[in-house]
């Protein structure tokens, strides 16, 4: 404010007494004691790097590793399992037919 | 660098819960339930589709084999003790022995024929995908069992 109506002084001033009171122009802004915080904290916005913001660095490489990831992890999971279920029935199956084949009942029967 | 960690982490995540799932949609539980309660009737029934009336008609059909497996079973048994005298005996006819061998083989075949048989009159009782399935599954470990005992089977523990 002060800073305007000096400048509403100047230019209603004559042209000898400008340089006076220019000499005598002093700006004196009321003190703010949050301006050191609000610059900083100005400067942290516009510098601060989200998760989101990252990742959209770097799209390729980070939907790359998500897709390998989970395929990999989705294929052993199935495969594992598929070999638990093959492990079973390969082992049913034979006490299925233990009952069946008197070969096997031979030799197990004292 | 907190950004990479959080993001591998959630990727690790992301992971573990696509190889449960995908475990989860493969597995059988009914099928494991039923080999851990040695079941093979259940198992049948789980692996094979069956409805009750096929598992009815399925078990009355082992019902009615299992009089020739005890059969088979008991000349198989003699045929071996005959044989095993005959090769424990000092200056046994040759003769003797390759006979003995022989009937024992050839109780040991036949007993393969009925097997497979039976097997395919029980396939027959499944829908013609599960009967072709069982079949695929089946008859070669039948086959398998005259080259080697059970695969996996412990001799030693009782039966019956």
């Amino acid at each position: 404010m002060a800073g305007v109506l000096s400048f509403a002084i100047i230019m209603n001033t004559s042209r000898d007494n400008l340089s006076e009171v220019l000499h005598g122009w002093r700006v004196a802004p009321p003190a703010d004691p949050n301006f050191r915080h609000a610059v900083w904290h100005s400067i942290d916005e516009q510098t601060r790097v989200t998760w989101p913001i990252y990742l959209r660095a770097h799209p390729a490489a980070w939907t790359m590793a998500a897709v390998l990831a989970v395929s990999a992890a989705g294929y052993t999971g199935g495969a594992l399992a598929r070999a638990h279920v093959q492990a079973d029935r390969e082992a049913i199956v034979v006490t299925y037919l233990v009952d069946l084949d008197p070969r096997v009942q031979a030799v197990l029967k004292p | 660098m907190r950004f990479l960690g959080r993001t591998l982490v959630v990727l690790a995540l992301a992971a573990v819960a696509a190889g449960f799932l995908c475990y989860r949609l493969n597995s059988a539980p009914a099928l494991h339930a039923a080999v851990a309660k040695r079941d093979a009737m259940a198992w049948l029934q789980v692996d094979f589709h069956l409805t009750d009336r096929q598992l009815a008609e399925i078990k009355q059909a082992h019902e009615a084999y299992a009089p020739s497996c005890e059969e088979h079973c008991r000349m198989i048994k003699e045929a071996t003790v005959a044989l095993d005298a005959l090769a424990a005996t000092r200056g046994s006819n040759p003769a003797q022995v390759a006979a003995a061998e022989r009937t024992l083989q050839e109780l040991r075949t036949t007993c393969e024929t009925a097997i497979a048989a039976h097997v395919r009159k029980v396939a027959g009782l499944m829908s013609p995908e599960d009967g072709r399935r069982y079949l695929a599954l089946v008859l070669p470990k039948i086959a398998d069992f005259d080259h080697q005992m059970a695969p996996g089977l412990d001799l030693k523990k009782g039966h019956h």
